[in-house]
């Protein structure tokens, strides 16, 4: 991409965020001096930043807003009544054209005429967020040619295509350019036409051989930022057009979806070079740990020499500390390039459904390993579409219960130690356990006699599970055929936890607890069977050890009474397919990875580590219970066990 | 030389500079019923592809390059020749 181009992205949406903190202000407090100013300079800058590109549309009704704050700032009266909505409704469309101008390198074709209805305040101006996915461009004849060309290509594909259009110039050959060697760099092309640039080749005899004729079309499974990558050096001869697979309706979520890891990507290193570091430092960690395994064996022979071997392992251990701790550093990245985008997508959302919200955002600048802010954006819309769709009620039911008429939805962002915890809360009329129950029952995800062995939080976290949906009617909104199960399947992605708290009639809190740092994970060694295996200390409640008599019969199985609370007591060894030796006094691991707590009775506890999990890969993805594997000091590999799936 | 002109057949060899293109189309402009040899071809530069799009003489082979072996076939039977 355009490097001009890449810097008014960055530059461009700071000031949309920037603009949006001083517009929030003066939603409550039109005629707060230092917010108009601040709306002014965001609005002034943004304005000189459009007109380096072909925004005109932008820059017109920036001109505008930016008469009117200044008009506003002159007379020190303050805004006036309906100049906030229409200051925001501007910024929102910049916004919008910004995203446009990524996506496809120009502002769509109804920009002029969106731009007028702005500034003449048409009743209508907001109302169409879902036609900004589809560019008007997607109409272009030249792109309906080439998708009629290849109309396998389209069937076959899974993914959402780029069209790219390379015209080069009639003198490229002079200038020792290849356009072929270029177009050969695209990444993941599908479909490639060479076309005459006349609409037909010259004569034989007309040939003019270094001039070049040439048209090149082609369709790639890349994004288009991939394509202006590997076309940067020719700017102005490419045209790049998202192609649209399923053609009826464009999804929005799949739109955001799809440039959301190039928003957030923006580290000036490329991203997968600091991945490569970390799982280097990683493989380090490890290598030292072997050094402690040395200095054991060392010891029966030469106690000095192990000694020895101790303290430099010591010196490494911190060093390679420091670097793991470098690298972590790194990889964090402020959480708010991945959620400026929401307050303009909390208002299309709340818009498409009749509904007003007032969106706070707090600890945006919190920062956490890259791959948790690449991969919250999503759920998180999610989750802010549930709440807007069924968390908040209708204007007349909020008067009815005595509420205000704009519901209020809070995202807060706080660091926990190493967790990251991101909490969004709204208002609205709360989960009914009943009918959560009763779904869940009606739609076979759980027996009645199991829901009611349920606890609170147990029929809560039904919710998540795949297939339920508690909506009567489902809406456009959040009926898109995806579940809370996503959102559930894309935190635990992350090793992260949901936590549900919910007041009938006063609303309704998600607690999202994800790790800041992701790189190593702090493991526990257990012996089960005359086997070892590894489990994350973040799945750990604690560990005990119980005499005999305190192990109960409980229906089937045994319990155990631990902090006042009966506890079903499972054996390890058993879910792992060997005999349970029985050992006394009983060695407890006491979980909560599946929401209730629950006690495994292992063989023996021993040392704790940090490592890098990897996912499971060839035969033991397919088994349930192994989160994971390490490579431990003497390069063996150690399974690590994910106790959310051993206690489902 | 990377192309060489044998009787019937152009037999186009290497790494296709640019240059290529000129012979290729002289050799077509004075006899079009040449056959264009491209299997010893390393790779065409665009300008000798576009030579051939353009006199679409007969084709034996194909450049070796995967890129070009892979989409300038498609290319080709797209043109139903």
């Amino acid at each position: 991409m355009d490097e001009l181009l890449e810097q008014f992205l960055i530059e461009g949406r700071d000031l949309v965020a920037e603009a949006n903190v001083a517009l929030g202000v003066l939603a409550d407090d039109p005629a707060n001096a230092r917010a108009i100013d601040s709306a002014f300079r965001a609005t002034h800058t943004l304005k000189g930043s459009v007109g380096l590109f072909d925004m005109a549309p932008a820059e017109r009704i920036l001109h505008a807003a930016e008469d009117l704050l200044a008009r506003a700032r002159k007379a020190g009266t303050g805004l006036e009544i309906g100049d906030v909505p229409r200051l925001v409704a501007t910024i929102d469309q910049v916004d919008r054209w910004i995203d446009a101008l990524e996506r496809s390198g120009a502002l769509g074709a109804d920009a002029a005429e969106v731009a007028e209805r702005l500034l003449g305040n048409a009743p209508e101006q907001d109302a169409q967020p879902a036609a900004e996915a589809v560019p008007e461009d997607t109409a272009s004849p030249w792109l309906l040619e080439l998708q009629a060309r290849h109309p396998d290509v389209l069937a076959d594909s899974a993914a959402p295509l780029t069209a790219f259009r390379y015209a080069p110039d009639g003198d490229a050959f002079f200038r020792g350019e290849d356009p072929l060697a270029l177009v050969a760099t695209v990444p993941g092309l599908e479909a490639l036409d060479l076309l005459p640039a006349g609409g037909a080749w010259p004569s034989p005899d007309d040939f003019e051989p270094f001039q070049c004729v040439m048209l090149i079309e082609g369709l790639s499974t890349a994004p288009a930022e991939a394509l202006a990558l590997a076309f940067r050096m020719v700017p102005g001869q490419v045209t790049l057009l998202p192609v649209e697979i399923d053609l009826p309706t464009t999804d929005a979520e799949e739109s955001e979806g799809a440039f959301t890891a190039a928003a957030t990507t923006v580290l000036r290193v490329e991203a997968h070079r600091v991945d490569r570091l970390a799982d280097t430092v990683g493989e380090l960690v490890v290598a030292t740990n072997a050094l402690a395994l040395l200095a054991e064996r060392a010891d029966a022979v030469d106690t000095p020499l192990a000694l020895g071997i101790r303290a430099a392992q010591a010196d490494l251990e911190r060093a390679v500390d420091a670097a793991a701790r470098a690298v972590s550093a790194v990889r964090l990245v402020s959480l708010a390039p991945a959620l400026r985008r929401l307050p303009r997508l909390v208002r299309e959302i709340a818009a498409s459904l009749g509904k007003q919200i007032a969106f706070t955002v707090t600890g945006a600048q919190s920062e956490v390993d890259k791959q948790i802010a690449d991969g919250l954006f999503e759920p998180l819309l999610h989750l802010i579409r549930n709440a807007i769709d069924h968390g908040i009620e209708d204007a007349a039911a909020r008067a009815a219960a005595g509420k205000p008429e704009a519901g209020s939805l809070t995202l807060a962002i706080a660091r926990e130690a190493g967790d990251i915890l991101v909490s969004l809360s709204d208002d609205g009329g709360g989960i009914d356990r009943a009918r959560i129950r009763a779904t869940a029952i009606a739609r076979g995800l759980v027996s009645p006699e199991a829901a009611d062995a349920l606890s609170d939080a147990g029929i809560l976290a039904l919710i998540f599970a795949p297939g339920f949906s508690t909506a009567a009617a489902v809406t456009g909104v959040s009926g898109r055929g995806v579940g809370m199960d996503a959102v559930q399947a894309a935190i635990d992605r992350l090793r992260g936890r949901i936590e549900i708290d919910s007041l009938v009639g006063r609303g309704t809190r998600f607690t999202l607890r994800l790790p800041a740092n992701a790189i190593t994970t702090r493991l526990l060694v257990i012996e089960v069977a005359h086997d070892f295996y590894a489990v994350p200390f973040d799945q750990i409640a604690e560990t005990v050890r119980v005499s005999g008599e305190r192990l109960v019969p409980l229906g089937t199985g045994t319990a155990c009474v631990l902090r006042e609370r009966t506890v079903p007591v499972l054996s390890l060894a058993e879910l792992l397919g060997s005999a349970d030796s029985g050992t006394l006094p009983a060695k407890l691991l006491v979980t909560r990875a599946g929401g209730e707590p629950v006690a495994l009775r292992v063989d023996g506890f021993h040392e704790r580590m940090d490592a890098m999990v990897r996912p499971p890969s060839g035969l033991l993805a397919g088994m349930p219970l192994v989160g994971g594997t390490t490579v431990m000091g003497d390069g063996s590999v150690m399974l690590v066990l994910d106790m959310a799936e051993l206690v489902a | 030389m990377s192309v060489r002109v044998e009787g019937r057949t152009i037999r186009v060899e290497g790494n296709g500079p640019v240059e290529d293109a000129e012979p290729i189309l002289a050799a077509l402009q004075e006899d079009p019923h040449r056959t264009v040899d491209l299997s010893q071809a390393l790779r065409l530069h665009t300008a000798s592809v576009q030579v051939l799009l353009a006199l679409r003489p007969a084709i034996v082979g194909a450049p070796s390059d995967s890129f070009q072996a892979r989409h300038f076939k498609l290319i080709w039977l797209n043109e139903e020749r």
